[in-house]
């Protein structure tokens, strides 16, 4: 048992490690986001910026209120996101989009990307 | 001019250019020679483990559900995490720890730019081993037998100065006046500019494996050491240099932020 607990703790402080340190392409720690649950955000491509080290979508989407909110939304750096699949202009101004997405723990409007689909549900490029 | 005199002058050219001739075609053939003598490492590398990444920026190791934990020990290690820093280097690391809420950088800087999902390419030359990475961070080894610098003609960069040698099909350089690599990038080690840095990198199957090892008197009671290794993901078909030039990291105070995207 004591054995079960160490290999525990051991594993936490490991994934606790990943989570601290920055990760993968990624420049900084993925702790900023909430990876417990996904939000879907639906709305209209303002701007695809294709810029390292993040590449980032600007998303016009409406609240709860029917009020306007752009949402930044992070994405990995641009040339991985061109070995799986991706273009700058995959994504234009004016398309519209579904977006799920690791909410910021902030609380702002912003996550990062899990997929990004067209309006009519088929996903767009590949998050493999 | 008449026939006899242009056979001459030409004969004249050809006896005066033949030794200079002979000597270019010497150098050439040497070189080609030493070329075939070398490794060559083609391909786009990434380290092991990050390799697959997503369009999330996550690697498939972050999101298994059963991922092998002690993949993790590859991840980023030249963070130096496990390092044994003396009473300086642990302050430094606590320091940069604490103010890395919302910092920017500009790229990896050295040695990160080893051990990150970004792809190198190892560009390997009879006089020189040139490593650039993709945000156009670039390493230049001189392997044509020339010693380090004298200290006075160095001072500290991001990338060090580098000179190395080949024992086998083994690169061994060996890195100095490496500036601060937490100045630059904030999840980079706070080794200090003093520090020494040996890899000695080869080819194992299709990886490509290294060995580092830090000495640094002023931050480590002992030297730091680690295995890295690369693979070559797939999706690569040329370097595609991009600025690094759009770091929205922002933080609230608590946590990190995206900096809101002004509207045009």
């Amino acid at each position: 048992m004591k054995k079960l607990i160490a290999l525990a703790g051991a594993a936490c402080a490991m994934v606790g490690l990943a989570l601290a340190a920055p990760s993968a392409t990624a420049h900084h720690s993925f702790a900023m986001f909430d990876r417990s649950h996904t939000t879907t955000v639906r709305g209209t491509v303002r701007e695809f910026q294709w810029s390292n080290p993040h590449a980032y979508i600007q998303l016009m989407a409406k609240d709860a209120q029917g009020r306007d909110v752009e949402w930044s939304l992070e994405m990995g750096a641009p040339m991985y996101l061109y070995a799986r699949g991706w273009r700058p202009r995959t994504l234009r101004p004016g398309m519209e989009v579904s977006v799920d997405l690791y909410p910021l723990r902030s609380g702002e409007p912003g996550g990062v990307v899990v997929t990004v689909s067209d309006a009519s549900g088929k996903e767009i490029g590949t998050n493999e | 001019m008449r026939p006899i005199a242009t056979t001459v002058a030409v004969l004249a050219c050809a006896m005066l250019a033949g030794p200079a001739v002979a000597e270019h075609h010497e150098e050439q053939h040497a070189r080609t020679e030493a070329f075939a003598g070398l490794p060559y490492w083609p391909g786009y590398w990434v380290s092991e483990h990050q390799a697959g990444t997503t369009i999330t920026g996550l690697a498939p190791i972050f999101t298994e559900p059963n991922p092998d934990l002690s993949n993790f020990a590859n991840v980023m290690s030249l963070r130096a995490d496990t390092a044994n820093w003396n009473e300086e280097g642990q302050r430094r690391v606590d320091h940069v720890r604490a103010i890395s809420g919302g910092r920017k950088a500009n790229g990896w800087g050295f040695p990160m730019m080893m051990n990150s999902a970004t792809p190198l390419r190892f560009l390997i030359t009879p006089e020189e081993t040139i490593i650039i990475n993709a945000y156009n961070e670039a390493r230049y080894i001189y392997t044509d037998g020339r010693d380090m610098p004298d200290e006075l003609d160095m001072w500290p960069t991001t990338y060090g100065t580098s000179v190395g040698h080949w024992e086998g099909d083994t690169l061994v350089i060996e890195t100095a006046m490496v500036q601060t690599p937490s100045d630059y990038f904030h999840g980079a080690p706070p080794f200090s500019e003093e520090a020494r840095y040996e890899e000695r990198i080869r080819m194992d199957g299709d990886r490509l494996v290294a060995e580092f090892k830090v000495t640094d008197p002023v931050t480590l009671n002992e030297p730091f050491t680690s295995s890295i290794s690369w693979v070559r993901d797939e999706g690569f078909d040329r370097m595609i240099v991009i600025d690094w030039d759009n770091d929205r990291t922002g933080n609230d105070g608590q946590f990190n932020t995206i900096e809101p995207n002004a509207v045009d």
